[in-house]
């Protein structure tokens, strides 16, 4: 069986249509577990009584357990109790849960690095706890955690591929349902293949780009 | 709680097989990984660039995408592949490209000069491998190759999507029969018992693994953890 490339020109629309549906949920996600890593590292760093253990079990609780289970769970399982979300909501949401989780330790491990020094010059300086956050701690700590959390945005993407399972039409699903009718299995995953590292490359690229940009000023 | 004794039998194959799984891949990954991973640590640029190519290839495809390729392509390709051996197959490809970059970190931590006294006092170049520099590189390797285990493990609840028999598979059919039969889908009750049981067993080699960071001391040159 030859490798047969006019199929794919012919498919290209198809798998266009999936690709975009990929980098909408990723985007979307990639932006909400952001917003829950920035909450939960919060939540960690000022010790909220009741709420920093429940966030600290959350994140055991994602990082312990198979992405794919618990996409199960929230597709499958919760709208047995009631909880029916629509497909694309139970893409985002699950994704947004997964990353959130790491992108929690990303920001907690950039913080723990913020040296007692560092404190202590802030107070002599007469600055409030606020401010010292503001102005010093968080500005260090996003520097020293973007590497791992850029990680996490490309392995959030690569990961929205198990949102074919649940049979939103993203790009793996799309070359699944092409497979199907077609049986041209090589050239599909091919495809896709080459697609998935295009992005991650792309996103590696840009990721490698920001963090040199950011290291400017610290460069003798 | 009736699920649970009513399918004990059936249960218990699940995740006996989810066990065996892992374990297989386990085994494959490491023979590979110990061999790629100490091949790049040598001074021969075409090899070097050959495994950090086949490295960052596995690492950049979405898992789910590599199985199915495997699980799909072999047969067109006139491979007559089982289930658990496509995804035996496709884990294995994915777990040893992470396992090279821990080893290949691993062996790096261990400070030239070893290697250069070694040399000094007269030892072959194999024995200051198996004698100098991997007992020493294990310090950094092994917390971080259970953190790996951890990913495997986890990862072979792909198993479900091709047809092996494992424990989120027993999970979805348990699902589907009791569906069909009482009207009343318990997916609630079965996927948070799944989540349950794969958290127990992840959280203890979760636990193992900074356990053995904390006994062995943190090593200098950081191996980042690979992440699924």
């Amino acid at each position: 069986m030859s490798f047969d490339f006019d199929y794919l020109l012919m498919q290209w629309p198809a798998l266009l249509d999936g690709l975009w549906m990929t980098l909408q949920v990723s985007a979307l996600s990639i932006v909400l577990s952001l917003l829950i890593g920035v909450l939960g590292a919060g939540i960690r760093l000022f010790k909220v009584p009741v709420l920093s253990q429940l966030v600290a079990l959350y994140v055991e609780l994602i990082r312990n357990t198979p992405i794919l289970v618990q996409l199960f769970f929230i597709f499958y399982g919760l709208p047995a109790v009631g909880m029916k979300l629509s497909l694309y909501w139970s893409g985002v949401l699950c994704l947004s849960l997964w990353a959130g989780a790491y992108q929690i330790e990303n920001l907690r491990g950039g913080l723990a690095t913020i040296d007692k020094g560092l404190r202590e010059a802030g107070m002599a300086l007469n600055l409030q706890s606020r401010q010292f956050f503001r102005l010093i701690a968080i500005p260090i700590a996003f520097r020293i955690s973007l590497p791992a959390m850029l990680n996490t945005a490309i392995s959030l993407l690569k990961n929205s591929a198990y949102l074919q399972t649940i049979g939103l039409a993203e790009l793996t699903f799309v070359a699944v349902d092409r497979i199907a009718t077609d049986f041209r299995a090589i050239e599909m995953f091919a495809a896709i293949c080459v697609i998935y590292l295009a992005l991650v490359a792309v996103l590696a690229l840009i990721a490698g780009r920001l963090e040199a940009r950011l290291q400017r000023p610290f460069q003798q | 709680m009736e699920f649970v004794i009513e399918n004990w039998g059936f249960i218990s194959k699940g995740l006996l097989m989810t066990l065996k799984l892992a374990l297989v891949i386990l085994l494959f990954t490491t023979v590979i990984s110990v061999l790629l991973g100490t091949l790049a640590t040598l001074q021969n640029r075409p090899l070097r660039w050959l495994i950090h190519g086949y490295v960052e290839l596995f690492r950049s495809i979405p898992l789910i995408v590599n199985v199915f390729f495997i699980f799909f392509g072999a047969p067109l390709l006139g491979i007559d592949l089982s289930p658990f051996a496509a995804v035996t197959l496709g884990l294995t490809l994915w777990g040893s490209a992470n396992g090279i970059e821990i080893v290949r970190g691993g062996l790096l931590s261990v400070p030239r000069h070893q290697w250069k006294s070694a040399w000094a006092l007269g030892l072959r170049p194999w024995h200051i491998y198996f004698h100098i520099v991997a007992p020493q590189s294990l310090k950094a390797i092994l917390p971080a190759y259970t953190g790996l285990l951890t990913l495997l493990v986890q990862a072979t609840s792909l198993g479900a999507l091709v047809g092996v028999g494992e424990f989120l598979k027993v999970g979805q059919i348990i699902v589907e029969r009791s569906t069909m039969m009482g009207g009343e889908s318990p997916a609630f009750t079965v996927y948070s018992a799944v989540l349950i049981v794969y958290f127990v067993i992840c959280s203890a080699l979760t636990w193992l693994s900074r356990y053995l960071e904390r006994r062995l001391g943190r090593s200098a040159s950081r191996i980042t953890q690979p992440q699924p």
